[in-house]
């Protein structure tokens, strides 16, 4: 796992942004590093929505507001200083979205950390950057939190959590 | 063909049926305001007669629930549970943390299917009416909550503790169980409480009722069902809520009370005693540990039921309550 592949872990949150923001300053436009931006698609879930039709707008709605933060997230990486050659971006569309159909990788939504983890280890990826939303211990007792996920199950790779 | 009328249909399904009003057949449920005592539910080509809009009692008042019907399946005589569609999303405030909780008949539909046949969950199906609303309809589960069933034990904590908690935590742990295996189906409950955990009148099984509350994906899908059975746990254990303000009116000592500190309260529900071994310190070390990963002090939280099984078996052993 080489250090200087990183992997940021993006949504639509500033924390998010804010674990953009911070990697732009530390690697700057130093060689050898590469970002890579993973988004994990996450729609809403089907059981919230009067019918199929509600449930599929508001899957195209968030895939729009997901992949638009992506987009200002590589902005905010090459305004920090970060060439445009060093960023690749992926976006993984979740299994459950009526728009995943076709797909040739999907997001299973089981845990946002773990396939974070899974992805960073099959790019090769020895840094992991992600946001925390500072939630409190009931909120992560009732709900889960995906950086603390990540840094308990990380293995062979650094973690950054940004707050 | 014209429609048959109410009282036509008691009077050929239901001979001698002492029908009190004789309303309307309805075949759409949309506007369950409008549905009341005396009319009938056409669903499936069955008919329900309905008798009264269930309620639900909570912490002294009385909430209706105008989209479910007390109802008498016509063609058997049973008594059954019709919930029609009410799509409704509400603030839920779990002790200090607030979600959105989405009230999805969809959801509830696929449980029911997903527990066909198991005694442990209440059971009924999922119809459409005439226009497409996703009505279930419940078998009754003739019995009293948990909550109802401590709450009418009158004697004092260490008798309870002795003589009934071991076989109620046997069969707790089996209910524990029945939501585990829920949830390695891809389910959650939603609502596990104390008021949704009911022991049969006629088995005197624990049987898991309404399965309609839904929320947004969260990295923890599960969490907030073992948050629940965390709390009927610690509810079980202690023969009911342990407030301060409660203790203190039981009489327990100011010195006792004082030793009390916030990590021995719970870690969603900050104003309930958790380290109960604290105030009955028979409750054996292996019992209390478990109680106190549901508190404000534990480092380490479960992050599934499986692993609060894996703790709670050996304690089920260890007080003789057998397994169930």
């Amino acid at each position: 796992m080489d250090p200087k592949k990183m992997l940021i872990a993006v949504d639509a949150s500033e924390n998010a942004q804010r674990a953009a923001e911070y990697a732009a300053r530390i690697v700057g436009a130093t060689p050898g590093f590469s970002l890579t931006l993973l988004t994990l698609e996450r729609p809403p879930e089907r059981d919230l929505y009067k019918d199929d039709a509600a449930h599929r707008a508001a899957c195209q709605a968030r895939e729009g507001e997901m992949r638009a933060a992506q987009g200002a997230i590589k902005a905010v990486l090459v305004a920090g200083g970060v060439p445009a050659g060093m960023i690749s971006a992926h976006y993984v569309a979740s299994c459950k979205s009526p728009q995943a159909e076709g797909a040739d990788q999907c997001s299973l939504g089981q845990s946002i950390a773990l396939e974070i983890l899974d992805f960073a280890k099959a790019q090769g990826c020895g840094t992991v950057v992600v946001g925390r939303r500072g939630v409190s211990k009931a909120e992560e007792f009732l709900f889960g939190s995906v950086s603390s996920k990540i840094v308990h199950n990380a293995k062979n790779c650094t973690v950054w959590v940004i707050s | 063909m014209p429609k048959e009328s109410v009282a036509a249909l008691v009077a050929r399904l239901r001979p001698g049926y002492r029908l009190a009003r004789a309303g309307r057949v309805v075949d759409d449920t949309g506007q369950f305001m409008d549905i009341i005592q005396g009319d009938v539910l056409r669903l499936a080509g069955r008919h329900y007669l309905v008798f009264k809009d269930a309620v639900e009692r909570r912490f002294g008042y009385t909430d209706p629930k105008f989209w479910v019907k007390k109802c008498l399946e016509l063609e058997t005589g049973a008594r059954a549970i019709v919930k029609l569609v009410f799509q409704e999303s509400f603030p839920l405030r779990v002790g200090t943390v607030s979600t959105t909780c989405f009230r999805s008949p969809a959801k509830e539909a696929r449980v029911l299917d997903v527990v066909r046949g198991d005694a442990r969950f209440m059971q009924g199906f999922a119809t459409r009416d005439t226009a497409g609303n996703l009505v279930r309809v419940i078998e009754t589960v003739s019995g009293v909550s948990i909550e109802n069933t401590v709450a009418a034990l009158d004697m004092p904590h260490a008798d309870y503790f002795r003589d009934l908690f071991p076989n109620l935590l046997a069969r707790f742990t089996g209910a524990c169980r029945a939501i585990a295996w829920l949830h390695s189906q891809g389910e959650l409950h939603g609502d596990v409480g104390r008021d949704h955990l009911w022991i049969e009148h006629k088995t005197a099984a624990m049987r898991w009722i309404d399965f309609d509350y839904a929320y947004e994906a969260y990295e923890n899908p599960f969490g907030m069902d073992l948050s629940g059975l965390g709390d009927i746990l610690v509810f079980l254990a202690g023969q009911g809520v342990h407030t301060i303000a409660g203790m203190r009116e039981s009489g327990l000592p100011e010195s006792l009370l004082d030793t009390l500190a916030p990590d021995d309260f719970s870690l969603v529900h900050g104003n309930r005693l958790a380290n109960l071994a604290k105030i009955s310190p028979y409750i054996p070390e292996r019992l209390n540990r478990i109680l106190l990963h549901f508190a404000a002090a534990s480092d380490v939280l479960y992050e599934s039921v499986d692993e609060l099984l894996a703790d709670l078996t050996p304690v089920v052993q260890e007080m003789g309550g057998g397994l169930i």
